[in-house]
């Protein structure tokens, strides 16, 4: 009868996946992941190819929220900053290798995240919640302005550049789902990893109890500083996804409302998790659009019955996320904790 | 010998098999399937919940007439919160859901974001309640068009009154958005060719502006004339209002989404008549005006029959849906009588064609549709007493 997942060697402990359970459930994801685009058309290829930048940013947010412990409400403000890096690096040199915008778009956003993080070396709590806002209103002010125009599309947006690789033009979803997807689980897989390192135990640390952490010798404001960089790194990188994934971008992509979701989304999934972000992701954007679907098929698509449907919708939404918070506290990852635990004992569990 | 017949009546098989299935594909097709995005909810919900009906109502009246061609119309509308990307996401799902030959858009951001993409299958002819002047641009933009002036050309026609009534002076009020700028750098050319003055610019938020603040620089720069861009509901009302409390007398003039009589007068109802006199562009003749407009008399008759209290009104806003679609089942129905098939090119070619024609009521002339845009306006005027816009001037081109 299994009881618990007893390590009895250092390799066992040092493992990504400590079950079996997890490591077929990986192998079946990425399976799934694979195979997805042979059957979905083109909206599903959309909303996956939406979700899996999304999940990159959130994880980002996770490593700042969920693992050291600072709150943050203006990520959305680094997301903008590797979309229009991406979008300025094309202008320059039409054909960059797609990898090569992504390193330079995650290395300009960290350099952003380092700046704006320099508050939480003060503050923290609802106090650096509120410092980090302002990135969200600098950065799309500078992004709007008319002498900015020429880089950025001023108010009006930008068309986009598509990847490019090896002559090969990634024009269909198909291929921009491949493109990202790969990109997407290689960061994830590095965020599971940093957790298990001197480096993600400080933040962790930090996070659990900033004061007994620097009495261990640990730096606040370097490894403060170096996890906002990280995080806003993570959404540079989904940034410069989403620049070669969508024909165009518009500075109210980047709103404030974005931040917002993206620490929703987090926060619905589980925060200080890994699978946190994906399943806060998968709740926060499909619900509303299962949401759509369902108000479409009562409708037929008329529009005087859509009145009606819209706002129901919307307060179906509203309740489905308080109930969710209510009943779910660690976010959609405890469910998932549960579901596991009862497979890898079954049939001695319930 | 044997094996080249063979071959020859296999290849011919396979030949006649592809002629014929493009055939089967359009006789699958029951129904002429329109897309489209609203925002039902979100900040511009009035807006999308006034247009949705006229939707319906458009697709009711062209199916008792017999539809296009002898087949019905559908419109799938979602809802889009005016969020582009979630619009972006409709437009796929409708597409995913078989053949379309119609979107209509909700926003600028939705036909700037989607624009680059309308190429191969995903090519569909698209309308919106967009006036962005980037949108009439047949070369970059084949598959968009608006069904009016752009605001660029709405604000020309603006200031073409001015100097036909011996103005000097002009103020240009604005939101601080994509919408409020659109026509901004081309008014100050237009004056300049005019031989107006600007004696001030002015930015506004888009809600929640500090109307004292800017009605104190609007009586520093005392203009003959200010021009209101940018705003739907709000914004506006307010500016004015404070403007007449401060005995400014200057006359204000507004472009066509602040030319909405139900708003105008709730404003008059809620405080008082200060909008008496307010004049802006409107480039379709008001629902009431239906003397000369048969088309508007058509819907009159059978909204009432639908319906026997109506009140006999509809919004511009709607009007600008009818008026999309109408251009819409135009070129379908050109574009099957001329026999070709139905697709986005095709659509849009026929469009294009369309010259001098008598839109039936909702422009004073014949319009032509080779820009994408039809740059024609007029200058109403409010009367808080009567409630209602009238024309002071006559058509204008641009």
């Amino acid at each position: 009868m299994i009881t618990g997942n007893f390590k009895t060697s250092y390799a066992a402990d040092e493992s990504l996946w400590n079950n079996w359970a997890k490591r077929y459930g990986f192998v079946l994801a990425v399976v799934f992941l694979l195979v997805l685009p042979l059957f979905a058309d083109n909206y599903v290829l959309l909303l996956a190819g939406q979700i899996a930048i999304y999940v990159i940013a959130v994880t980002g947010v996770n490593v700042l929220v969920g693992y050291t412990g600072l709150m943050s409400l203006g990520h959305g403000a680094f997301f903008a900053v590797g979309a229009y890096t991406t979008v300025i690096l094309h202008q320059y040199v039409e054909h960059l290798f797609p990898l090569i915008t992504l390193l330079v778009s995650i290395v300009v956003a960290a350099g952003f995240g380092f700046l704006f993080g320099l508050p939480s070396l003060r503050v923290k709590g609802l106090y650096l919640a509120v410092a980090t806002l302002s990135a969200n209103f600098i950065i799309l002010f500078f992004i709007r302005q008319d002498w900015a125009a020429p880089w950025t599309g001023g108010r009006q947006g930008i068309e986009t550049p598509n990847a490019m690789f090896f002559g090969q033009e990634m024009l269909s979803n198909t291929q921009k789902y491949y493109f990202i997807i790969p990109i997407c689980l290689a960061m994830v897989l590095f965020a599971q990893n940093l957790f298990r390192t001197r480096f993600g135990r400080a933040l962790i640390g930090i996070r659990d109890n900033d004061h007994s952490a620097e009495i261990l010798g640990i730096s606040l404001y370097a490894y403060k500083l170096k996890s906002f960089a990280i995080s806003a790194a993570y959404c540079g990188a989904a940034g410069s996804l989403w620049a070669y994934f969508f024909p165009a971008i518009l500075p109210e992509d980047f709103s404030l409302n974005l931040s917002i979701t993206l620490v929703v989304c987090l926060i619905a999934g589980g925060m200080g998790r890994t699978l946190g972000p994906v399943f806060g992701t998968l709740l926060i954007l499909l619900i509303p659009e299962m949401l759509k679907i369902v108000s479409g098929w009562a409708t037929g698509g008329d529009g005087r019955a859509l009145i009606h449907f819209s706002s129901i919708r919307d307060i179906v939404f509203g309740l489905i996320i308080i109930l969710f918070l209510i009943f779910e506290p660690m976010g959609l990852v405890s469910i998932w904790d549960r579901f596991w635990r009862v497979v890898a004992r079954w049939p001695f569990s319930k | 010998m044997s094996m080249k017949r063979r071959t020859f009546i296999k290849a011919g098989a396979a030949l006649t098999a592809a002629s014929v299935a493009p055939a089967i594909v359009r006789a699958e097709e029951k129904v002429w399937r329109v897309g489209g995005s609203l925002p039902m909810t979100g900040p511009f919900a009035t807006a999308g919940q006034l247009v949705a009906p006229a939707l319906t109502d458009f697709t009711m009246m062209v199916n008792d007439a017999g539809g296009i061609g002898g087949k019905p119309m559908k419109i799938e509308v979602e809802d889009s919160g005016y969020i582009p990307k979630n619009a972006l996401a409709n437009f796929e799902r409708a597409l995913a859901g078989g053949p379309l030959h119609g979107y209509f858009g909700d926003s600028t951001g939705f036909m700037e974001l989607v624009g680059p993409s309308l190429t191969g299958d995903k090519a569909v002819m698209m309308m919106s309640t967009s006036f962005a002047s980037s949108l009439a641009d047949p070369a970059k933009r084949p598959y968009q068009f608006m069904a009016g002036p752009s605001y660029q050309d709405q604000v020309e026609i603006l200031l073409r009154d001015i100097a036909d009534k011996g103005g000097e002076t002009v103020a240009l009020i604005y939101s601080d958005s994509e919408f409020g700028r659109d026509p901004i750098p081309h008014a100050r050319k237009i004056c300049e060719a005019l031989g107006l003055r600007i004696v001030l610019e002015e930015v506004t938020k888009t809600a929640g502006a500090d109307i004292e603040s800017h009605v104190t620089k609007l009586a520093q720069a005392n203009p003959e004339y200010a021009i209101l861009q940018g705003y739907v509901t709000g914004v506006w009302p307010q500016l004015i209002g404070a403007a007449r409390a401060f005995g400014l007398p200057t006359q204000f003039m507004g472009t066509f989404w602040g030319m909405e009589k139900v708003v105008a007068d709730r404003v008059t109802d809620q405080a008082g008549p200060f909008l008496d006199g307010y004049q802006g562009v409107m480039p379709y003749r008001y629902f009431y005006d239906m003397e000369d407009a048969p088309y508007y008399q058509e819907v009159n008759a059978w909204k009432k029959n639908q319906n026997p209290d109506f009140p006999g009104y509809i919004v511009t806003w709607a009007l600008e849906a009818y008026i999309n679609l109408l251009i819409w089942k135009k070129s379908m129905e050109m574009t099957i009588e001329a026999d070709k098939p139905i697709t986005a090119d095709n659509l849009m070619a026929s469009m294009r064609a369309i010259n001098d024609w008598d839109t039936r009521g909702f422009f004073g002339k014949p319009v032509s549709l080779a820009e994408h845009k039809i740059g024609q306006g007029r200058v109403y005027r409010y009367s808080a007493e009567s409630k209602l816009f009238t024309p002071v001037s006559d058509w204008i081109e641009t």
